[in-house]
């Protein structure tokens, strides 16, 4: 592709994003830390990406497993994207009481702008050594260890791995979450539990597409595409799935327990119980799916400049009636993955930058009475990553992600149920923070 | 920045220099531990305030991170960040908060009761910073070396007390009883266990 081709291209992609893109090149602005509060930040993020394999699930409505697609087949084919852009409002109300606001435009999301988070910070001073975080609204489960910030970005890599992609575009709550923490000795203490709404369909992408490795994120009113599922299913089941409804007005909960002993490691356990009733149906054809999962976290810094991040996470969803001779209902899947990332920091004249490299296995297994062993999943991906920070507002990310995947139900599509995907990106992230 | 010295009293009996050198276990330097000075048999004359007492809050830390002030001392707490700083503490040596808006210089606190002062901000987890109020002239940070030099101590017996936020020893602490000779330098040596500092709390929980 021309370069003249490229910026025609990307502007005419742009939209939204290229009007905060032009308006972070004219504001001032100044190093950022995501636990301020009273900031607003404004970010845009440009790709230039590489793929081959089959169409994305995501841009094409295809069976590839990444956030493009290529509709050439295996050629790769080099394309630019306005990938997101958003802006982010931190507001304090007096020096206990915050509140974060993320609105977002993201390549493929079928609203123009939506609400990524929302929710108000209660954050009392510690009594006897106990600190007491509440916040209320929607927000993601404290889940992942390679997302963070106000944007809740990932900032090492720039696709998270299949286990945070999924926490990303499915598992998305409203609700109420308080943490306690403290310092017994050396060793930090956190305990979470919240108790929360608008989760209902989670499991409904894991179930139908399987795995995926991208960073497209659920936002309020956004639907995901769902491919094509069995006869029966297409009947019961609308092709869209929203992230974020709530179809039975049960309250489901999740509880986090994490330890961090002084020096090398900390360890994190997760559960999640959305508590959704797998018979409840909406008339947009959306089921609430019962998804519960246990997750595992682990990060260790080998020195201060090598952290290893792992996570594990084995669960459940069922949804529908129970049908047939096992009265099995109709979905009834066990899912299952695992990563390990490893990234060392580089100091890049005044900048400090980084390297990662990140390998990841997942798979799926269904037992249910209508959704069968045509939709399990097995695959593995491995991901190479650099961070640059070229200026203080713009930093520049490469990658190399492949994922190989075996998935029998692709044949709906006419696509070989074994897959082979490459994705190469570059991209460039503007970055400004104002306030206070 | 943070410019201070005890002055000590006036002492007209004999008096010995000492040189404290404070090292870990792997014979790394421990810079920042405490080390302080009481008179055994005698009292200890209570320290006179002298100099100016600050702590910055610049890159989002408290700067330094552990500092050494006399009983009475007043402490400049400089917020240069441009954001805002909640800084509080809850030590029964000294409980207060302050709220402190981008930029505010102008904040201070006195310290009227020696002990260790944990010093934290409620919006910046990670912000953690020690005050050592002590009630003895003779007492002092330990620089980047590990190594400090405390002048004019009278002359006999008296304990020398090693305190650092991350020391494996009950209180945080380790003492050590010597007997000092009259105009002399008395040099002292301490290997103490150090454990690893807590984890940076991040972003998330």
């Amino acid at each position: 592709m021309r370069p003249s081709s490229f910026l025609i291209a990307l502007v005419r992609r742009s939209g939204p994003v290229a009007a905060i893109g032009a308006l972070l090149f004219g504001l001032p602005a100044r190093a950022a830390d995501p636990a301020e509060t009273g900031l607003v930040t404004a970010y845009a993020n440009f790709d230039l990406a590489a793929v081959d394999g089959p169409r994305s699930w995501l841009d094409e409505g295809g069976t590839g497993k990444v956030r493009f697609g290529n509709s050439d087949g295996d050629a790769l084919r080099l394309r630019p994207h306005a990938t997101e852009a958003g802006i982010v409002l931190q507001p304090s109300f007096g020096w206990s009481l915050s509140g974060l606001v993320s609105v977002i435009a993201q390549h493929g999301q079928d609203k123009p702008i939506d609400i990524s988070e929302g929710f108000v910070r209660w954050r009392p001073l510690p009594i006897g050594g106990i600190r007491l975080n509440v916040r209320a609204g929607i927000f993601w489960p404290p889940v992942s260890l390679e997302h963070g910030g106000g944007e809740w970005a990932v900032n090492e890599t720039i696709t998270p791995s299949a286990i945070n992609s999924w926490i990303a575009e499915e598992v998305k709550v409203g609700g109420v979450e308080a943490n306690l923490s403290t310092m017994i000795g050396a060793h930090r203490l956190s305990l979470t539990a919240a108790g929360f709404e608008l989760n209902d369909t989670a499991g409904t992408l894991l179930t139908f597409r399987g795995w995926a490795l991208h960073d497209e994120k659920a936002t309020l009113f956004a639907y995901q595409p769902l491919p094509l599922m069995n006869t029966f299913m297409r009947r019961a089941q609308d092709d869209e799935t929203w992230p974020m409804i709530d179809l039975d007005h049960r309250i489901g909960w999740y509880a986090k327990f994490a330890w961090a002993p002084p020096g090398l490691f900390e360890l994190q356990y997760f559960h999640y119980d959305n508590r959704g009733d797998p018979q409840v149906m909406n008339a947009d054809r959306q089921w609430g799916w019962r998804t519960r999962f246990d997750h595992l976290g682990a990060i260790v810094d080998l020195d201060a400049k090598t952290r290893l991040t792992l996570q594990a996470i084995h669960g459940t969803t069922i949804m529908g009636f129970r049908r047939g001779a096992t009265a099995r209902r109709w979905v009834d899947m066990r899912y299952r993955s695992a990563f390990l990332l490893a990234t060392r920091r580089l100091q890049i004249g005044s900048r400090e930058g980084s390297v990662s490299g990140r390998i990841e296995a997942f798979g799926t297994r269904n037992r249910g009475s209508v959704v069968l062993s045509d939709d399990d999943e097995i695959g593995w991906a491995a991901t190479a990553a650099a961070h640059w920070p070229m200026f203080r507002r713009a930093s520049l990310l490469a990658e190399a992600l492949h994922v190989d995947s075996r998935r029998d139900a692709r044949l709906r599509e006419g696509d070989d149920p074994r897959q082979h995907q490459n994705i190469l990106r570059l991209s460039l992230r503007l970055r400004g923070v104002f306030g206070d | 920045m943070f410019v201070w010295s005890v002055a000590a009293l006036p002492v007209s009996a004999p008096a010995a220099d000492l040189e404290v050198q404070v090292q870990g276990q792997n014979a790394t330097a421990v810079p920042g531990a405490v080390v302080t000075v009481h008179l055994i048999g005698r009292p200890t004359p209570r320290p006179r305030p002298a100099g100016s007492y600050i702590i910055d809050q610049q890159d989002i830390q408290f700067r330094p991170f552990i500092s050494t002030i006399p009983v009475g001392a007043s402490v400049m707490f400089m917020n240069h960040d441009p954001v805002r700083h909640h800084v509080y503490s809850f030590a029964p040596a000294r409980k207060f908060e302050l709220k402190l808006a981008s930029r505010q210089q102008n904040q201070s606190v006195q310290f009227e009761k020696a002990g260790i002062v944990p010093l934290g901000c409620n919006i910046h987890d990670r912000m953690i910073a020690y005050l050592a109020v002590v009630d003895t002239p003779w007492a002092k940070t330990a620089d980047a070396g590990g190594r400090l030099v405390l002048r004019g101590i009278p002359a006999g017996a008296a304990t020398i007390s090693i305190w650092h936020p991350y020391l494996r020893a009950p209180g945080n602490s380790v003492t050590r009883v010597v007997t000092l000779a009259d105009a002399k330098v008395h040099a002292e040596s301490f290997i103490i266990p150090m454990r690893p500092p807590p984890r940076d709390p991040g972003t998330a929980y």
